[in-house]
């Protein structure tokens, strides 16, 4: 073993004690028993296979840009990513044909219509966002690949380099998708009538489908988060999983639309660049720190954790986390550290 | 500790050795509950702490607040330790047992005593200790152990760290030795406690300070907890 190697070795064992030993760890597990007596909202069922979810489960994941990890519940408890697909997909076309070629086809204006609207902006004839289900066919579309399955696989490898570790499709939840997805294939031959897709984007909805099957836990999605605020590069691998070029508009299109229709209102409250599934998952990234991510299916009536809602609002809140606000991120880096026995007790 | 007046607990996370239950002489029976058990969530750490002040002080009114001393042990069963060594255990967890710990019995004072060597336990101990006392005999072998244990601490930040050496043999000068082992690992050594017939002839089979009160061997101990106490040492 090189120096350099051994030293990564005894810094990430040290790194995993210091997160075990640390205050927040503490601040996560309260706020998770606190928050997880709160049984508002409902389990999406609009596919069969979402309602099987477990509206206990609840689980809360930190992972930081120095790759300390903080965790608390379900976190190894795998669901089907969803709508957080989106973001990240977005970026693979950034990289596939460069920001002026993805605006032709994606707008980047956040919209008040549910995300699985049947409708396009009148003048472009481009679907609103890549956020909202029409947005994410068009982007999806634009992921390069000679054929379907070279395609998928483009896909699969790029979630695994975010994930820093091989990642699968759900088949029951794809099938569920793929026997469900009327309104999606109205909206793709839409997009098509206008020339916003290409022929192929029937293809397109397959791999639409299966981007939204990935299977993820909560602390995949907090590394993902966390390799999205260290510039690309994954935090616990060292793997690059984007051109650090594109994270700014992944990132404001998160900001700005990636909650759904309560996107203005979390932007001004909780100002953390997000994106939210129906399935029950929320990942968030703060730039240059770390990232955040929250699971617990049960959905308001806009389709966003409630529980999640919970977490980020009062971590943002606590800890000065919205990306506007010009006072300090430090409250939270004080407590990575480990803090000893009589500093807490006092 | 106890016995100077506080509410002390000792946690043995040595799980894959556990031994120091032995020291305070439990019924057979009395142990429903252990770290283990914690470990996978079946119980609370306060269901695993057990109540040893009398057996370790004596005569102690129950209701009295201090002195307090309680045991948690690991499991002494063959299948408890090889299951949590096959399957491993959130490291995590074991803080959160920590901190209930002193929360929840109101500790004045939690002593880890953890595996000889570097493993999880040792390193999360460490990195959550106010102070680490290192054990170590006057042996070339346990020496090259201590300085990576040494090492790893001062990675983790601990705020205190002192060292005790340990069994030296009567013909060997305390001072020298003292300053000997100081240089080496650069760190303090508050207390050289003698290789003591006594000790070995007792066997684990009772708490030695109680037996032999007066015996060179507790008053080095008594140093230690001046130490700690951040009192002065004779």
């Amino acid at each position: 073993m090189t120096s350099s190697s051994e030293d990564r070795e005894v810094g990430l064992l040290l790194g995993r004690m210091k997160s075990a030993a640390a205050p927040l760890r503490e601040v996560l597990r309260e706020m998770h028993s606190r928050i997880r007596a709160n049984e508002d909202g409902q389990v999406a069922t609009y596919i069969p296979e979402l309602a099987k979810s477990n509206p206990n489960s609840f689980a809360i994941s930190i992972v930081t840009t120095s790759g300390q990890v903080f965790e608390v519940g379900d976190c190894g408890e795998l669901f089907s990513i969803q709508s957080i697909s989106k973001p990240f997909v977005y970026g693979l076309a950034l990289e596939d044909h460069g920001v002026e070629a993805v605006l032709g086809k994606v707008g980047v204006e956040p919209t008040g219509e549910a995300f699985n609207s049947i409708v396009l902006d009148e003048s472009s004839n481009r679907p609103f966002n890549p956020m909202v289900n029409a947005g994410a066919i068009a982007t999806v579309d634009l992921v390069k690949g000679k054929d379907l399955p070279d395609r998928i696989g483009r896909l699969l490898k790029m979630f695994s380099r975010y994930c820093g570790r091989e990642v699968y499709i759900d088949n029951s939840i794809f099938m569920s998708e793929r026997i469900t997805g009327h309104r999606n294939r109205a909206i793709g031959y839409l997009m098509r009538n206008f020339d916003m897709v290409t022929p192929q984007f029937e293809e397109s909805l397959e791999l639409y489908f299966q981007q939204c099957s990935v299977l993820v836990t909560t602390h995949d999605l907090a590394v993902m988060g966390a390799t999205l605020a260290n510039g690309g590069k994954n935090p616990m691998t060292g793997e690059v999983a984007i051109e650090q070029t594109c994270i700014k508009y992944l990132l404001s299109i998160m900001l700005s639309c990636g909650m759904y229709d309560y996107a203005g209102e979390w932007a001004y409250r909780v100002g953390i660049p997000s994106k939210s599934g129906v399935s029950g998952g929320i990942v968030g990234v703060v730039p240059g720190e770390f990232g955040i991510a929250v699971y617990s299916p049960p959905l308001d009536s806009k389709g966003n954790s409630v529980r999640g809602i919970q977490v980020f609002r009062e971590l943002s809140e606590r800890f000065g986390l919205h990306a506007l606000d010009p006072g300090s991120k430090s409250a939270m880096r004080e407590l990575f550290g480990p803090t000893h026995a009589s500093a807490r007790k006092s | 500790m106890a016995k100077q007046g506080y509410r002390v607990g000792v946690i043995d996370t040595d799980i894959q050795s556990p031994g120091i239950h032995v020291l305070f002489r439990l019924p057979e029976g009395t142990i429903s509950k252990t770290l283990n058990d914690y470990l996978w969530g079946k119980c609370s750490i306060k269901d695993a702490a057990y109540n040893v002040t009398e057996r370790a002080i004596g005569d102690i009114h129950e209701d009295s607040d201090r002195p307090q001393l309680f045991l948690i042990p690991s499991s002494l069963k063959t299948g408890e330790i090889a299951r949590i060594l096959r399957e491993g255990y959130d490291v995590g967890r074991l803080n959160d047992g920590f901190q209930d710990l002193l929360k929840q019995l109101n500790l004045d004072y939690l002593f880890i005593d953890t595996h000889p060597g570097v493993n999880e336990e040792t390193l999360l101990s460490i990195a959550v200790s106010d102070t680490l006392v290192l054990l170590v005999r006057p042996d070339q072998q346990d020496f090259q152990g201590t300085a990576v244990t040494v090492e790893l601490a001062r990675k983790l930040g601990v705020p205190d760290m002192f060292m005790v050496v340990n069994k030296v043999p009567a013909d060997v000068d305390p001072t020298a030795l003292r300053t000997h082992v100081s240089s080496l690992f650069g760190v303090d050594v508050a207390a050289v406690l003698p290789l003591s017939i006594e000790m070995a002839k007792t066997a684990s089979g009772d708490i030695f300070c109680n037996r032999y009160p007066q015996h060179p061997l507790t008053l080095q101990l008594k140093q230690v907890v001046a130490r700690l106490l951040g009192q002065p040492q004779a």
